[in-house]
């Protein structure tokens, strides 16, 4: 079932209610549940830039995890080394984002597929880690860098409540973005790329392009997504962008739903929440962790966001509008 | 000028097979050629050479005069040869509307700045490119199927919207692999009158591979025969059932 006209507009309508119901939110949480939601809205760019390369452009390319790095390093650099405002840094974090994903894509050109363009760019990601423990000099080391204290036209930004808005902001204006070009040409050749990328070139389609395009457009969200981090941990050390970070990031777009971008809001939520509920069982976390994505991958292979397609065709994704 | 597409000489090899040899057509506007032969005689290889899916070794391709041989598929199917794939190429999770709209990429205006911010110039090419699309399913009577998976249809109904996909954004020539394989003999007559209708009323000039020899006979204005990466006979359907050559190469030599 598609989305009727009346309901295509209830989502438009429920795609700004959300957010502007989120503005409230910080009068109602305490300390440690605004940092909880906090992380939320980072992890849902994590994720809505990882799915745009593994769910809609169908490439196991694994560099997510570096472009974050790279756009948090890149944050707490231009604002250490070069006394930028980390307002600014935000941008130029997605550039750096978007200049490693052109690197990856570089090798998705020269028709690395499959597991070996996964395995080339864990490597990529691990040679990254390196920079930043070797980098001491710029980066730290393995003691990290930390960020001062951030204000914006003013307003302090050290508090959890404060940054929350300037994260909504941004993450609203990328998943709007995501979703402009996913409901254009360039999104359905992206997607087509995915689905058969032989006939893809057959309609004039230049599907180099578009492959090194979704790379670089998941290395920007991503990128930003780490500027964010930087000054949500205001503490940036090479642990954070490990293989765990990888796998997590991995499982909040498959248990949210490849390829969907409802669910990578629904992935990076659920599996953000669940460690804290896990909290209560010392010892046991990670092994309920990885139970809890292994019955929710078996019980719902298209993840989270089927469900809300159950529910209602408003959550079928169109990739198209009129 | 009268000829749309003009293949001259062309000759690919693979690592130690010679898959097509000095291979010369033309095609005019309107007209339907079919390219038939046995197994393995190099028909699609043919296809692959002009479409741009496998690099010619020597030889041209024309369309009105200008040589896009060597050209990459993409370019080649911009300058307006457009091709349709023997094993099905749609798109199944995309919409059958998804998949027309694939077909019109470049037609459709606006920047990727344009895009991304959602400005209004990419919107109303896009908006008219759906109008478009809407337009082409219901001439097929498909457009209440415009929101279907692609991947959910029959079969038939595959293979039609694939070509209306190909077709689209009106390209000139138009190369079809084997599009009535697979179907029920209703299904094969809409699709020889789908593919009539091009070429009568468009002027689409069309190169068919097909091996049911009746629709052949009764749909084609010519008949291009191969052999072994050679092209061994040519004529109307009536001089092409009469040529030795052609028994000869289907049947053996006696």
């Amino acid at each position: 079932m598609m989305p009727t006209q009346t309901q295509l507009l209830l989502r438009t309508l429920l795609f700004w209610a959300v957010p502007l119901l989120l503005l409230a939110l910080p009068l109602v949480t305490n300390a440690y549940v605004q940092f909880i939601a906090n992380s939320i809205v980072i992890f849902a760019l994590v994720a809505l830039g990882f799915n745009f390369v593994i769910g809609n452009l169908g490439q196991l390319a694994f560099a997510n995890t570096a472009l974050f790095g790279l756009g948090a390093y890149g944050s707490a650099i231009l604002v250490n080394s070069f006394g930028l405002p980390w307002i600014v840094s935000i941008p130029l974090a997605g550039v750096a984002g978007a200049a490693g994903g052109f690197l990856a894509s570089a090798a998705a050109l020269r028709g690395i597929r499959l597991y070996y363009l996964a395995i080339i760019t864990l490597a990529f990601g691990e040679l990254m880690r390196w920079l930043y423990v070797h980098g001491k000099s710029v980066t730290g080391g393995t003691d990290g860098m930390g960020l001062p204290a951030q204000s914006l036209f003013g307003f302090s930004l050290t508090d959890d409540r404060a940054k929350f808005y300037i994260f909504l902001v941004v993450a609203v204006l990328l998943f709007k973005a995501t979703l402009n070009i996913l409901r254009s040409r360039v999104g359905r050749s992206v997607m087509a790329v995915r689905e058969n990328e032989v006939a893809t070139a057959s309609l004039g389609i230049p599907t180099a392009r578009i492959i090194v395009f979704a790379f670089m457009w998941s290395g920007f969200v991503v990128g930003c997504a780490g500027a964010l981090f930087a000054l949500h941990t205001s503490y940036v050390f090479p642990e954070s962008f490990g293989m765990l970070h990888l796998i997590v990031s991995f499982a909040m777009v498959l248990v949210g739903g490849l390829g969907s971008v409802i669910g990578a809001v629904l992935g990076a939520a659920a599996l953000t929440i669940l460690p804290e509920y896990l909290r209560s069982f010392p010892g046991m976390e990670e092994l309920f962790f990885g139970l809890i994505v292994i019955a929710v991958l078996l019980a719902l292979p298209d993840g989270l966001a089927s469900l809300l397609r159950k529910l209602s065709p408003i959550f079928v994704e169109r990739y198209y509008r009129e | 000028m009268s000829n749309l597409l003009e293949v001259e000489g062309l000759d690919v090899r693979f690592a130690g097979l010679h898959a097509l040899r000095d291979v010369s057509l033309t095609l005019a506007p309107g007209q339907i050629m079919a390219v038939i032969g046995p197994n393995g005689a190099g028909k699609t290889t043919l296809f692959n050479a002009i479409s741009g899916y496998v690099r010619p070794s020597s030889g041209q391709v024309r369309l009105r005069g200008h040589d896009v041989a060597r050209l990459s598929p993409h370019a080649i199917a911009e300058h307006g040869i457009r091709r349709t794939f023997q094993n099905g190429g749609l798109f199944p999770a995309l919409t059958v509307l998804e998949n027309v709209l694939t077909g019109l990429h470049a037609q459709t205006e606006g920047s990727l700045v344009d895009v991304i911010l959602g400005r209004s110039r990419a919107l109303a090419s896009e908006r008219a490119m759906i109008a478009k699309a809407r337009d082409l399913l219901s001439l097929m009577q498909m457009e209440h199927m415009a929101d279907t998976r692609a991947g959910d249809l029959s079969g038939g109904q595959q293979r039609i919207v694939e070509i209306v996909r190909t077709v689209a954004s009106d390209p000139p020539v138009l190369l079809l692999d084997e599009p009535a394989v697979g179907l029920s003999p209703l299904a094969r007559d809409q699709m020889m009158d789908i593919i009539n209708r091009m070429a009568g009323e468009k002027g689409v000039g069309i190169l068919l591979i097909e091996h049911a020899v009746e629709l052949v006979m009764a749909g084609a204005d010519r008949i291009m025969v191969m052999a072994a990466g050679q092209h061994i006979a040519e004529g109307t359907p009536a001089e092409i059932r009469e040529d030795r050559a052609v028994l000869e190469a289907y049947l053996g030599h006696a």
